[in-house]
């Protein structure tokens, strides 16, 4: 009788362990229950509550508690780049700002999001295009701390004065955007095409790939730039390709529920306007950080009476023995600035230019009118 | 020869659900058919059914004695992916026979 003991405690168990399961998957648990008493066998019948047990330590512990190792791997890896510095440079307060705000965004999101929105959509993709995600914006922030830190090592010639904090926070918050926009897509609630948004992202990816080489330390927006034109014509070039594409794909597969085609191409035009800006910025921070000395020195240099632009009051002189390391440090710290900037228009101009297209692309095609019998050949009874 | 994507265990248990398709089967014959145990089978399971591969339901009504079972079979995309994989494997062990290789038996074929 100790053995049916063992199994009314093992069932009791496996029954409450249960409700740590997402709602959708509690029913797999009452089925192995359910099951329980088909085992013939005393010792098979354990073995069966104990993989029951297995089956719900794996799916409601052990995914989760990968997921919040890697998390935190990842923001202590932000934390050793971004945290330390002299207090002499004044990058560094910005830094720990940033630090703070972008763990903040990644932890608490994905909480709110799913309160609000719903859980994440089921399947490898949408999971893996999260931790691809957070992986691009650890990245990105921990690149732009580093690039940050090299440009500003004067610190006091490179004063954060309140506007620069408010660009700053701004663009604080436009990552944030992102990450939002990033988790709301991948939940269930969000009906897409099946291939819309991987198309939509991929030909974001391969204009990134086009785009990269020719500026690979950040475009420069001197209308002189020789690259400036091929920038202006795949910004407007992708979204309409993109918008008309996801539209069509949606068109052709209408399922019920999903969003409208042209709020889907405005959407894919979007997603794959950020997704460029994205990969472009992550990458020219990372350029940047690694290999600041070779940073072309910008052009035109600071004043030659060693006016400091950066300086809060601006009249400030630097001394001669400083104003090489200035100039080095002003064009590392001013470079790749154009691509942040991108991250928050590029979106915006890619939904406009894509609702566009994914109008166009969705238009039924006109046909010629039936033709109508001449007066006097009316059908007859006859 | 392309690999399945499907590891051996969920070979088998696509194996056993191909062998009658149409019928439901319950989580214990087909724990008793690949030799799997239940904490391997109901996350093949689980994953089978988030990717459609395999429909699930509840058995009707309320049988005497037991508790109802939930039923399990293969989705019209799930038969066809279960037998181009179980064809592809099969394709496999035959090129590993050829070349001398190790042979990776799945229980239910």
């Amino acid at each position: 009788m100790m053995g049916d003991r063992l199994m009314a405690v093992l069932a009791g168990l496996l029954r409450r362990a249960a409700r740590l399961l997402p709602a959708d998957r509690q029913g797999w648990a009452e089925a192995l229950l359910a099951e329980t008493g088909e085992v013939p066998a005393r010792a098979g019948r354990l073995a069966w509550l104990l993989g029951g047990l297995w089956l719900v330590g794996r799916e409601a512990v052990l995914g989760p508690a990968i997921r919040a190792l890697a998390f935190a791997a990842g923001a202590t890896a932000l934390a050793r780049i971004s945290w330390p510095g002299p207090a002499t440079d004044s990058a560094v307060p910005l830094n720990r700002v940033y630090l703070v705000g972008t763990v903040l965004i990644l932890a608490v999101l994905p909480t709110v999001i799913r309160r609000y929105v719903g859980p994440v959509r089921r399947g490898w993709a949408p999971r893996t295009l999260r931790i691809a995600g957070y992986a691009a914006v650890l990245a990105m922030v921990a690149a732009k701390a580093v690039k940050g830190r090299i440009g500003s090592q004067l610190g006091a010639y490179f004063v954060v004065v309140p506007g620069i904090w408010a660009m700053e926070i701004l663009l604080l918050l436009v990552i944030g955007a992102y990450v939002a926009a990033l988790l709301i897509l991948t939940t269930r609630r969000v009906q897409l095409t099946r291939w819309g948004l991987p198309a939509a992202m991929a030909l974001g990816v391969i204009t990134a790939a086009a785009l990269y080489p020719l500026a690979p330390f950040g475009v420069s927006v001197d209308p002189d730039s020789p690259s400036l034109p091929w920038w202006w014509l795949a910004a407007l070039l992708l979204p309409v390709a993109a918008g008309a594409l996801v539209a069509r794909l949606a068109a052709r597969e209408k399922r019920p529920g999903s969003l409208h085609p042209v709020a889907q191409g405005a959407l894919g035009a979007a997603c794959a306007m950020a997704t460029a800006a994205m990969l472009i910025a992550l990458v020219t921070s990372v350029a940047i950080a690694l290999f600041p000395h070779r940073i072309p020195l910008q052009n035109p240099g600071p004043p030659a009476n060693g006016g400091c632009e950066t300086c809060d009051p601006n009249q400030t002189i630097i001394p001669v023995r400083f104003r090489h390391q200035y100039y080095v440090d002003l064009s590392i710290g001013q470079s790749g600035d154009a691509p942040f900037a991108a991250l928050f228009i590029m979106p915006i101009l890619g939904a406009g230019l894509g609702a566009f297209a994914a109008g166009v692309a969705t238009q039924p095609r006109r046909r010629d009118p039936a033709p109508s019998c001449p007066p006097g050949l009316e059908a007859s009874d006859a | 020869v392309p690999r399945t994507g499907f590891s051996a265990q969920t070979l088998s248990v696509l194996a056993a659900l191909t062998a009658d398709p149409a019928s439901w089967r319950h989580g214990y014959v087909l724990a008793r058919e690949t030799g799997l145990r239940s904490g391997t089978l109901y996350p093949i399971l689980i994953r089978l059914a988030e990717r459609g591969l395999v429909e699930a339901c509840w058995e009707d009504g309320q049988p005497a004695g037991r508790p109802r079972r939930h039923l399990y079979r293969l989705t019209s995309g799930g038969l066809a992916a279960a037998r181009a994989a179980l064809d592809a494997q099969a394709a496999r062990q035959r090129q590993a026979a050829a070349a001398g290789g190790p042979r990776v038996a799945v229980r239910g074929t």
